[in-house]
């Protein structure tokens, strides 16, 4: 039975992760601050929220059906919160110990797995209730064919049929009456634990016997209880079979139900440092149209350490874009804020700012200057290199690329060249680049090219640095003077 | 008529006899042996190990097997053929020690049981490799007359009547069902009567709800009865229930009292000498390091080796660092005199050479990418040890002692190994004792290897190759293993070998701190 939650035609593989470099963009765009807002604690949604950013869609109807259910989440968000926490009681309230099913004696597995049943068809009824009494005012698709599952498999013919049966099981089991066929070397296998009747009672009085001799007691008590414990061992273990589907089931809801519960924490998280949200609008993926109204950093925000800045930006449909200016300018907050829009919008949530209207990429890639590597410059250059060449086989075209810094750590000449031919090799297949660099033999070599948007980061007549990024063409020196003097308190 | 898988015919297994192992453990072959027959323990192969050919026809016989085995669809059928057998034949034995033992209530249906069983193995382990006795186009002899005879034994009646008479109890035994009743002390069993189990429709319930395939067998409980007296007990009732089918169970067991072929069983042990040596090299093949197939020499042939290697080290190291080297006797040198630096890589030399004509003469494939080998009588080493140059006066004694007795018992068709002799006495002794254990060496005309430090012992004759191991002369302190043809002096022409690897002052300046500068 699936729940359809996060695709209308399949479920969501949890825990796979389609993206190459998860563990580069969530360090680039400093992705786990934000995962962790979402999750509130709670591992199922941490990871139901990760796994929905590394298997980013790249359809727009997937996405929209995503955000219609979202968007109906966020109107009613006290009934999609119930059913989580309905799913969340039912399955924690067994402590998942289902790996203490192997180890257990079948009558012990038989009676936990009997338990497990009817606490998980108590969850189920209570889920049918929220259906009946306020599934009426939903309006997307998924949520709408979940209730309606949830009234149709789970009417009162169902739970009145699981109950009969779950009372019958109750009563079994005192009675050791079983079969058994011939093994390979003709001991008995394949137990089956038989019901009987009072007709078949009678028969067992003129059946052979053997009786223990009284010596062997021991020998013979081990003996027969094993057999017991076998004959009792398949339906106990058809019982637990079907407490494991159920709580498939249940695994599959919450695992459905977390990332909206994730969407909606962020909002609140969000909310609470009076920061807006949107729901992004995608287009189509060969275009390089691409719009933002005070989109911000996502991360920075939930330190909550710092006010954090936020800005608009327009592409006018170019594709490559070069960021300048000086050190500390804002720079990087500036791609993270647009690279987290891009893959959370693409995972269908929504995204930090006011308007979003973002292109769909076939992959998100970064490549960002490693800080903490000191080690000498040849190896610091093949680590940049070597970190590219991985990505290679992954980038297609349509994919969006974000170089920040990349081969400052040689000197500016080769460095320049290196970046000059893979941006021209990356173009060609129509790969969309965000390129923060101080390499000015790279940056200004793109000055007579149409497709290029220069972009700065903003500094003031003051030298105040304002942390906005602007239109604006690359300037010989970088600011790291300025950084000196601040830090070092002296005047220029 | 197919014999055995290791001999042409009867005559020549016959006449093989156990070759002396002494030579063994000088050779480094010990652990290498020891670690095959742990892995064959079953199959105790040691003697096949231990006994080394002399006529040349046998050996292409085993070549011949060796080389069809490398083919991993033949080796494939063979390997589970054989261990399939061997297994039939000792549960048949361990079953026969139960139906004779002292103990009366060991004779009983279990026990018959398994005798069953054993037999339904066998037939489907022949069976199943009849079936693909078309695939498998076998080049050798051996395994040719194997396959002839296996068909023939296939349609054999005796085969046939075994067969049919096992298909027939096991189609009786799976109607088989009975009931059991446990209260107390007391087990009753009657037929079963179709009485409804628990577990109907609790899946149609919850089915629905599974989300992939889910997990269905959460406690698997062995099948193996807990008491075997009580199961035997348990299963006299079932007898009593069906009495005809378990009597026709007690004439299959008289007639198929011993049902194992005695040339299948045997060749399904002997085949196992050769698959233990395959899956010995295969590791070693996958580093990187060649075996071939020999060719055999005989007195005035030349004797080679490219690229040999000790295949004791090459294990011990799995492949690492292994340095391979060339050696070759053309007529009328059959004697190599070895010498150059300690820890130069003579002793791995001189074992890799002994070890490559032992393997050969079992007619096994010997490391090297091409080799020809001579066909010996025996094996003769003296190997002293290097914590023995200070050693008790008593060295030197027991030095010439061991030497008299090589010279007593060498031929034209021996191969001698003598690794360092003589250093326990002064250099002026020394070089006349080796001047004329030389002599006699050349007049003996056997094969083989004096490792010395003594230069003069490279004396200008037609019978010995003067042989030096080379240290890399930009650093005198590392070894290059490597054994090269030459006179005991100087160093050029190892530089010039360094240089083809690459590895003079020049070449790695360039290579390394070169292409650091270009980045």
């Amino acid at each position: 039975m699936n729940v359809n939650l996060m695709f209308r035609d399949r479920n969501v593989e949890f825990g796979v992760l389609g993206t190459f470099g998860k563990e580069l963009l969530l360090a680039d765009l400093e992705l786990p601050r934000i995962l962790k807002a979402m999750s509130a604690g709670d591992e199922t949604i941490y990871s139901a929220c990760e796994t929905a950013l590394f298997q980013p869609l790249t359809d727009i109807a997937r996405i929209k059906y995503r955000q219609d259910i979202l968007a109906d989440a966020r109107r009613s968000p006290e009934v999609v919160r119930a059913l989580y926490s309905v799913v969340v009681d039912a399955t924690t309230s067994q402590n998942h110990s289902f790996r203490a099913f192997s180890t257990t004696a079948s009558s012990s597995l038989y009676r936990s797995a009997l338990d497990f049943l009817s606490d998980f068809i108590n969850g189920l009824f209570a889920l049918r209730q929220i259906a009946d009494k306020s599934g009426k005012g939903f309006t997307s698709e998924g949520l709408r064919n979940l209730f309606d599952l949830f009234q149709r498999e789970m009417d009162d013919a169902y739970f009145k049929k699981v109950r009969e049966k779950l009372r019958e099981l109750q009563d079994a089991g005192d009675e050791t009456y079983f079969s058994a066929k011939l093994g390979h070397y003709l001991q008995g296998v394949n137990y089956v634990f038989r019901k009987t009747d009072r007709h078949a009672k009678r028969a067992w009085r003129t059946a052979a016997s053997y009786t223990i001799p009284d010596k062997e007691e021991q020998t013979g008590q081990r003996d027969f209880s094993s057999r017991s414990d076998r004959a009792l061992n398949e339906v106990a273990n058809t019982l637990a079979a079907a407490a494991k589907s159920l709580d498939s089931f249940y695994t599959l809801l919450r695992n459905e139900l977390a990332f909206y519960i994730g969407c909606l924490n962020l909002e609140d998280a969000l909310a609470a440092e009076n920061k807006p949200v949107c729901m992004p609008e995608l287009l189509p993926m060969p275009g390089f149209e691409r719009y933002g109204r005070q989109l911000y950093d996502v991360s920075l925000v939930l330190t909550k350490k710092t006010t954090v800045v936020a800005g608009d930006f327009d592409s006018h449909g170019r594709p490559l874009m070069i960021i300048t200016g000086a050190n500390q300018g804002g720079k990087s907050t500036f791609l993270r804020s647009i690279g987290q829009a891009q893959i959370m919008a693409q995972a269908g949530m929504i995204v930090g700012g006011e308007v979003c209207r973002f292109p769909i990429r076939s992959g998100l890639f970064t490549h960002f200057k490693r800080e903490e590597d000191s080690r000498m410059k040849s190896g610091k250059l093949d680590e940049e290199l070597t970190r590219l060449a991985r990505a290679l086989e992954f980038i297609k075209p349509g994919a969006v690329v974000m170089f920040n810094e990349s081969f400052a750590s040689t000197n500016e000449r080769e460095g320049s060249e290196i970046l000059r031919q893979i941006t021209r090799a990356f173009r060609e297949i129509g790969v969309e680049i965000f390129s923060v660099t101080h390499l000015y033999a790279y940056s200004e070599s793109y000055m007579s090219n149409p497709e290029t948007l220069y972009l700065r980061a903003q500094r003031l007549e003051s030298g105040e640095r304002t942390f906005l990024i602007e239109e604006g063409l690359p300037q010989v020196t970088a600011y790291g003077e300025d950084l000196y003097n601040e830090i070092f308190g002296e005047k220029a | 008529m197919f014999y055995s898988i290791l001999y042409p015919n009867k005559e020549t297994a016959d006449s093989a006899v156990y070759t002396s192992t002494e030579c063994l453990t000088d050779l480094g072959l010990t652990s290498v042996f020891d670690y095959i027959f742990k892995s064959k323990i079953a199959y105790q192969v040691e003697p096949f190990y231990f006994t080394t050919l002399t006529d040349p026809g046998s050996v292409k016989y085993r070549q011949a097997v060796l080389q069809d085995l490398e083919n991993p669809v033949f080796n494939g059928a063979v390997t589970g053929f054989s261990a399939l057998i061997y297994a039939q034949d000792a549960a048949l034995k361990s079953v026969r020690n139960e139906l004779e033992s002292n103990e009366r209530w060991r004779n009983n249906y279990l026990t018959k049981g398994q005798l069953l069983q054993a037999a339904e193995n066998y037939c489907a382990a022949i069976d199943g490799f009849s079936q693909q006795l078309d695939k498998l186009d076998f080049k050798s002899e051996g395994l040719s007359s194997f396959r002839d005879y296996l068909a023939a034994y296939v349609k054999s009646d005796a085969f046939a009547g075994l067969i049919s008479h096992a298909k027939r109890i096991r189609a009786g035994l799976s109607e088989v069902e009975y009931s059991m009743y446990i209260k107390d002390w007391t087990i009753r069993v009657r037929k079963y009567d179709g009485e409804p189990d628990y577990s109907n429709d609790i899946e149609g319930l919850f089915d629905k709800f599974r989300i992939g395939d889910g997990e269905k067998t959460f406690r698997k409980l062995s099948e193996d009865p807990v008491d075997i007296k009580i199961e035997t007990k348990v299963l006299e009732l079932v007898a009593g229930i069906y009495k005809e089918l378990f009597s026709d169970l007690d004439n299959f067991c008289v007639k198929y009292y011993g049902f194992v072929d005695e040339p299948l069983y045997r060749f399904s042990r002997e085949i196992q000498f050769y698959l233990a040596w395959l899956e010995l090299i295969a590791p070693l093949r996958e580093y990187g390091l060649p075996f071939c197939y020999p060719e055999l020499a005989v007195a005035q042939d030349d004797v080679f080796s490219r690229e040999g290697f000790d295949v004791a080290l090459a294990y011990k190291r799995r492949g690492d660092g292994i340095v391979t080297n060339d050696f070759e006797l053309t007529s009328p040198e059959h004697m190599i005199v070895l010498t150059g630096p300690n820890q130069g890589g003579k002793t791995t030399f001189t074992r890799a050479f002994g070890q490559m004509h032992y393997l050969a003469a079992l007619g096994l494939s010997v490391p090297g990418r091409s080799a020809s080998m001579f066909l010996f009588d025996k094996i003769l080493t003296h190997f002293g040890r290097e914590e023995d140059l200070n050693a008790q006066s008593g060295q030197l004694k027991s030095d010439l002692r061991r030497l008299k007795a090589i010279f007593d018992t060498a031929t034209d068709k021996s191969v001698v190994l003598i690794n360092e002799i003589f250093s326990s006495t002064t250099i002026s002794d020394a070089v006349l004792l080796g001047k004329k254990m030389i002599d006699g060496l050349i007049r003996l005309n056997c094969h083989g290897i004096v490792v010395t430090f003594l230069d003069e012992l490279a004396v200008s004759d037609p019978a010995i190759v003067s042989m030096m191991s080379l240290v890399n002369p930009d650093e005198p302190g590392k070894r290059t293993f490597k054994i090269v043809r030459k006179p005991p002096d100087g160093l050029a022409y190892a530089i010039y070998i360094a240089s083809r690897h690459g590895l003079t002052y020049d070449q790695l300046h360039e290579r390394l701190i070169g292409g650091e500068a270009a980045v």
